[in-house]
């Protein structure tokens, strides 16, 4: 395989001069003519049903253009989960009742956000309070308050994962454990609330929705759905974004209103979270009680795992039901695991409600099955690297029905990381430990929940007579970098530069379908779609220059450096150029257009590929604050073919910020259903004096599904941070603890009992 | 009752009249159309509307806009020469200083406000003086580094300037 | 986003007199100051207060001053910014733990603009630079148009948001007594995220004769009740004495009882309590350092 011109090389997003000079456009920034502002009323109350609601007030007051209420909406139920329409739960505005604080009931657009603020004060709702229920375990008894009338007992989704025979091998095991964990949420906080700009015309009768979201599709169908009209008279466009980590793969309150509001008053509506009700009313991590239970060998191998989860699911479904799935499905990763059971329980419970955050239910899976394993390697006397090491997936490991894997590099990780901690942190001083995880995250979902009927992603390729390409991608760029992969993907298969290409991305009118940026999955289908599609123009100029160089059909041509050559003898060959211009002559004058897609098939039930790690966390333990201080962090990951190595270092640090966070101090507590501290005073998130440095080191591989052989980066890493912090503090100073936000308090208390005994 | 405000910012001269309640970032975003200046907070604690005033770096969403009267105000728009970024700008691209970058003009700014202070600072420093500043999406050490590698450039360009 | 969307007149006084005069004018509760607003901007756009007036003293530069007089020690107009404290060549080699105590208030830009008489006079339980003063023996002169009066910093925060400062008075001063000989003064403040608002706090004054015997100690304790107090109950245990470790964790354990602090969302009273007493003993141990080598 030739060295690649653009793919592996550090490269500069192409987003950059947008970004640093403030040009670059966000929903939250964007001004149409005539626009209005939205804002919405929202239940105070945990779970009450509406008795009455007088909007007659605010409709009064000057500048107050239009007040809805649900019965004003087209009435459609909307949600991700398409394919199981009990599941899809959402409404515009509660029309019955009200599920969680702040669930939204009105509207209303005035000709500033300031006037639609004060009409909010004077719409009247009459609720009659029912009883609530904020606890999973409390949700699913008979006698629990029942939230959602088709689903008795709050249950809102159950999994069960099973292979090989559990029972038999329990039995069989020299060792076996349980532990059970409690695992709290996580506010994904990305920095631009979620914002949507709605235009209805008039004349069509169609309707054109900016918004802040990581996917326009998703929105697109959520918008049809919800106001039941065709898609393709929904047009979404994603201007950039201001993060998401798994907030904006819903459709939200805030798009659905500004639509209605807009085809009320036929003016352009904006709608904007304030940081409050991004806290409060966008999806969170999912919170749950998790029962894991492992049996080894004495050597350490692993023989069978049962786990069992029940997770709060707050008053929707959201994506909360694939995490249900997910966060079984990581408990098998990143080891062999003979013989598993999983049954998982997703409740609803009257708060808002959780659904995907970065890391997709491995944050809180990959904590217990890490520290449990941690657990086990002391009981058994065995060094814990040597235990994941021990068991290990690798190349062609399968679980039967769910997942094979081709590339893995896992033992390389591990290997990398023992390496480093070892020449590195060989001066632990007192109260300092080392912990040591190993992860494995998927390349997107084989999911299609959706209910889709398109491939999972498309892209089109044009090429134009001077050789520059217009390049067009639904592809979800929410600051991962992905606009910069595609360009680079295609830069590399016309053997061109990046300069030639201009991205056209993130409109669901001009660009085939692609399902967006959730489960890391942009690199894996959009980048294969992307390679696809480059592919079939490439095919094209090929042709061309085969025809004028003359040459048998079974002389390969390639691409590079803005040439098209004979492979065997370089020195023949032409300028991307002349071949273009060539080609569109032949072509009756149409430019060059190549089309992509990418669906996985074959692949078993989770993830076409898998990317692999392993992390080492170094920390120093106050022993009589409890507070811990993360001081290093060595981390190897294994994501087969790294596109561009600056974004993947970008993208794992900050996912090492998420997964402290997770760990250590972001903690979202509840009263009675309200959050009590939806603000950035009260929620803590490490800022840059609590980040440590981290070592990242490349194992590349190459996966044969992936664009050039490449997987995902930095989802993964989220997942095994705060299990290395955990198994780290256990190292320094011999506590253990049944989950996460080990806030200085927690750490305390459990020194303390560890003295008391 | 509007009262007059009368600023300028990023070196032209503004006359404009306002409601006391109107705050900086306000004026500078909805009344002069520079978006550049973001928002992703309500309680002055993630610093993404950084600007710089009489030199100093602040807060425009804590300041209400008639407390500029008088001033000066440079925002992210103002930072390029013309077409040509200015060198903190290139560093933060060359660094991958930023990925989402919604809170990035803040950080450009609070960055500048520091090397016009420091020319030369350490690694603590820069984290000292950028502590205020959220980001949920570079895990900060990228653009420290950025800011370091900042300061190399202006200190370079100083020296070329000083040799013509 | 949240703006200020109620309506209120408002003020520029171009001096200290004229703006006694407009205070003198409006009843208590209908008219509030603003200098930096770095604290009053945030309630006012949760609407938790919502001023009819409001008067804007940020531009009154008479009160912006940092002045060292060798006998009457350190003087500092209410309007002297965080920053300009911070970086002050004047605290930073004669008060430094005032520079170091700034240092880690917020960032940069709420410094920059934030004042620290609107800090003092805001009257937060959990600021920083009440503790300090009240270990360094401070005193606050108001002003108003019937005269001045000067009171000790810890008489001045009285509860939450609470102070002495009259309705028709405006902060003038902050007097900080010269440091005496063998002095060590240190102020730490615990947070789990660095520079945060602060969990607890703790600031130790200790003064030591020729024969390292404790001549004045005083220990002033943060966030950890309804306003800022001393300790002094833990003063009695290392007053008169040798300084000894046990001494200090002595100390540390009688503060911790003394403190009242309450349980938050975040963090618990019998923790706070366990910060006082840890802090306590390691802030004296480095006051006490500070005071041998001074």
């Amino acid at each position: 395989m030739s060295e690649y011109s653009v793919i592996g090389k550090p490269t500069t997003n192409v987003d950059g001069a947008a970004k640093v000079t403030g040009e670059a456009v966000y929903t939250f920034d964007m001004t149409l003519p005539n626009m209005l502002y939205g804002r919405l009323l929202r239940s105070p109350h945990p779970h009450a049903r509406i008795i009455s609601i007088d909007t007659s007030e605010a409709e009064k007051l000057p500048g107050v253009k239009a007040v809805i209420t649900g019965k004003d909406t087209p009435g459609g139920k909307y949600g991700l989960w398409r394919r199981f329409r009990e599941l899809t739960d959402q409404e515009v505005l509660a029309t019955t009742k009200v599920r969680f604080i702040g669930d939204p009931v009105a509207a209303v657009a005035a000709i500033s956000e300031e006037i639609s603020e004060k009409a909010l004060d004077l719409i009247n709702v009459e609720y009659e309070p029912l009883p609530a229920v904020f606890e999973p375990m409390e949700a699913i008894k008979d006698d629990a308050p029942v939230i959602h009338e088709d689903f008795p007992n709050n249950i809102n989704n159950t999994r069960h994962i099973e292979w090989g025979n559990v029972d038999d091998a329990f039995k069989k095991a020299d060792y076996v454990r349980e532990d059970r964990f409690n695992l709290l949420s996580q506010h994904p906080a990305p920095m631009e609330v979620h914002s949507s700009v709605a235009s209805y015309d008039k004349g069509s009768g169609r309707l054109t929705v900016w918004s802040s979201t990581q996917s326009p599709y998703f929105l697109q169908l959520g918008l049809a759905d919800a106001l039941k009209m065709r898609e393709g008279n929904i047009r979404v466009i994603k201007p950039h974004v201001g993060g998401g980590f798994g907030n904006k793969n819903s459709t939200m309150p805030d798009s659905v209103n500004a639509a209605v509001l807009s085809m009320k008053t036929g003016r352009p509506v904006k709608i904007v979270f304030n940081r409050e009700e991004e806290f409060t009313t966008t999806e969170h991590r999912t919170a749950m009680h998790l029962a894991i239970k492992i049996g080894l060998k004495k050597d350490g191998t692993i023989m069978a795992k049962e786990a069992k989860i029940i997770t709060d699911g707050g008053a929707y479904t959201g994506l909360g039901a694939t995490t249900l799935y997910l966060a079984g499905t990581y408990l098998t990763f990143p080891y062999k695991t003979p013989n598993y059971r999983y049954d998982g329980v997703r409740t609803y419970t009257n708060k808002m409600w959780a659904s995907s955050v970065r890391s997709f239910g491995a944050t809180p899976a990959v904590y217990a099955s890490e520290t449990q394993m941690d657990r086990a390697a002391h009981d058994l006397g065995i060094d814990p690297i040597e235990i994941r090491r021990k068991n290990a997936m690798t190349s062609g490991y399968e679980a039967p029905g769910q997942y094979k894997l081709e590339s893995c590099g896992l033992l390389q990780c591990i290997d990398k990381v023992e390496e480093r901690v070892k020449e590195k942190w060989t001066d632990l001083s007192k109260d300092e430990g080392v912990g040591i995880t190993a992860f494995a995250y998927m390349c997107g979902g084989i999911f299609n929940w959706i209910d889709t009927p398109y491939a999972f992603s498309g892209a089109m390729v044009k090429i134009n007579v001077d050789g520059t390409v217009d390049l067009f991608t639904q592809a979800a760029d929410i600051g991962q970098g992905t606009n910069t992969v595609s360009v680079m993907i295609c830069a590399e298969e016309l053997g061109i530069g990046i300069e030639d290409i201009r991205l056209h991305p993130a409109d669901t009118a001009t660009t085939l379908t692609d399902l967006g940026a959730w489960a890391s999955r942009e690199t894996m289908m959009n980048g294969n779609a992307v390679k696809a599609a480059a592919g079939e123009a490439k095919k094209i100029l090929i042709e061309v220059a085969r025809i004028k160089l003359g040459e048998n059909i079974v002389y390969d041509l390639e691409v590079k450096d803005k040439r098209i050559y004979l492979a065997l003898r370089p020195e023949r060959g032409f300028s991307y150029y002349d071949i273009v211009k060539d080609a569109i002559k032949r072509n009756d004058g149409e430019p060059i257009i190549g089309i992509g897609h990418y669906t996985p098939h074959g692949k078993g039930m989770v993830s076409p590929a898998f990317a692999f790690g392993s992390m080492g966390v170094r920390v120093k333990v106050d022993r009589e604050t409890g507070q811990v201080e993360v001081k290093d962090i060595i981390t190897a990951h294994d994501c087969g073919q790294i596109i561009n190595p600056l974004g993947a270092r970008g993208q794992v640090e900050g996912s090492i910020q998420l997964g402290l966070g997770w760990g250590l101090c972001e903690d979202l507590p509840t009263d009675n259903g309200m959050i009590l501290n939806p603000s950035f005073v009260d929620y803590k998130l490490f800022r840059t004096r609590d980040m440590p440095q981290i070592e990242l080191y490349d194992v590349p591989t190459y996966d044969p599904e992936g664009p050039y052989g490449a997987k995902e980066s930095a989802e993964g890493t989220v997942a095994p941070t705060s299990p290395a912090v955990a198994n780290a503090i256990y190292n320094a100073v011999g506590v253990e603890f049944d989950g996460n936000v080990l806030k200085p308090e927690k750490v305390l208390k459990a020194l303390k009992e560890k003295e008391a005994q | 009752m509007k009262k007059e405000l009368k600023f300028v910012v990023n070196g032209e001269s503004h006359d404009l009249w306002i409601e006391p309640k109107t705050l900086l970032v306000q004026v500078l975003r909805d009344e002069l159309g520079l978006k550049g200046t973001k928002r992703a907070c309500d309680s002055g604690a993630c610093c993404s509307c950084a600007v710089i005033l009489d030199g100093k770096v602040v807060k425009s969403c804590s300041m209400l806009a008639l407390q500029a009267n008088g001033k000066e105000v440079l925002t992210i728009e103002g930072l390029a020469n013309g077409a040509n970024l200015h060198p903190i700008q290139q560093a933060f691209i060359d660094n991958w200083a930023f990925q989402c970058g919604f809170c990035t003009s803040g950080q450009i700014m609070a960055a500048k406000a520091l090397l016009d202070e420091n020319a030369n600072p350490t690694r603590e420093e820069i984290q000292m003086a950028m502590d205020g500043h959220l980001c949920r999406c570079t895990g900060y050490n990228m653009i420290t580094e950025a800011i370091q590698d900042a300061a190399k450039r202006l200190q370079e360009q100083k020296l070329q300037e000083a040799a013509q | 986003m949240k703006d200020i969307i109620f309506d209120f007149e408002y003020f520029v006084p171009k001096t200290v007199e004229e703006a006694l005069k407009l205070l003198s004018q409006y009843e208590e509760g209908e008219c509030k100051v603003i200098a930096g607003g770095q604290s009053l901007i945030i309630l006012m756009k949760q609407k938790l207060l919502t001023p009819k007036y409001l008067i804007d003293i940020k531009g009154l530069s008479d009160l912006d001053y940092i002045k060292l007089d060798d006998k009457q020690g350190l003087r500092i107009g209410a309007l002297a910014t965080h920053r300009s404290i911070e970086k002050s060549p004047v605290t930073q080699n004669g008060f430094s733990v005032l520079a170091e105590m700034e240092q880690n208030i917020s960032s940069v830009e709420t410094r920059n603009w934030g004042t620290i008489g609107g800090n003092v006079c805001h009257g937060d339980p959990g600021g920083d630079p009440v503790p300090v003063l009240i270990a360094l023996n401070a005193k606050l002169k108001m002003t108003s148009l019937s005269g001045e009066r000067t009171i000790d910093v810890e008489n001045f925060t009285l509860d939450y948001f609470e102070t002495a400062l009259r309705h028709d008075e405006l902060l003038a001063e902050i007097q900080i007594p010269s440091i005496p000989p063998n002095t060590g003064v240190k102020f730490t403040k615990f947070s789990q995220i660095a520079g945060d608002y602060a969990t607890a706090s703790v600031a130790v004054l200790i003064t030591l004769d020729k024969n390292e015997i404790c001549d004045n100690v005083r220990i002033a304790l943060g966030s950890v009740g309804t306003a800022s107090t001393r300790a002094k109950k833990a003063e009695e245990i290392l007053k008169g004495k040798k300084i000894s470790d046990d001494l200090l964790a002595e100390a540390g354990k009688i503060a911790s009882e003394e403190a009242s602090p309450t349980t938050d969302a975040e963090v618990s009273e019998e923790y706070k309590r366990e910060l006082v007493r840890v802090l306590v003993k390691r802030v004296g141990r480095e006051a006490l350092e500070r005071a041998k080598k001074a």
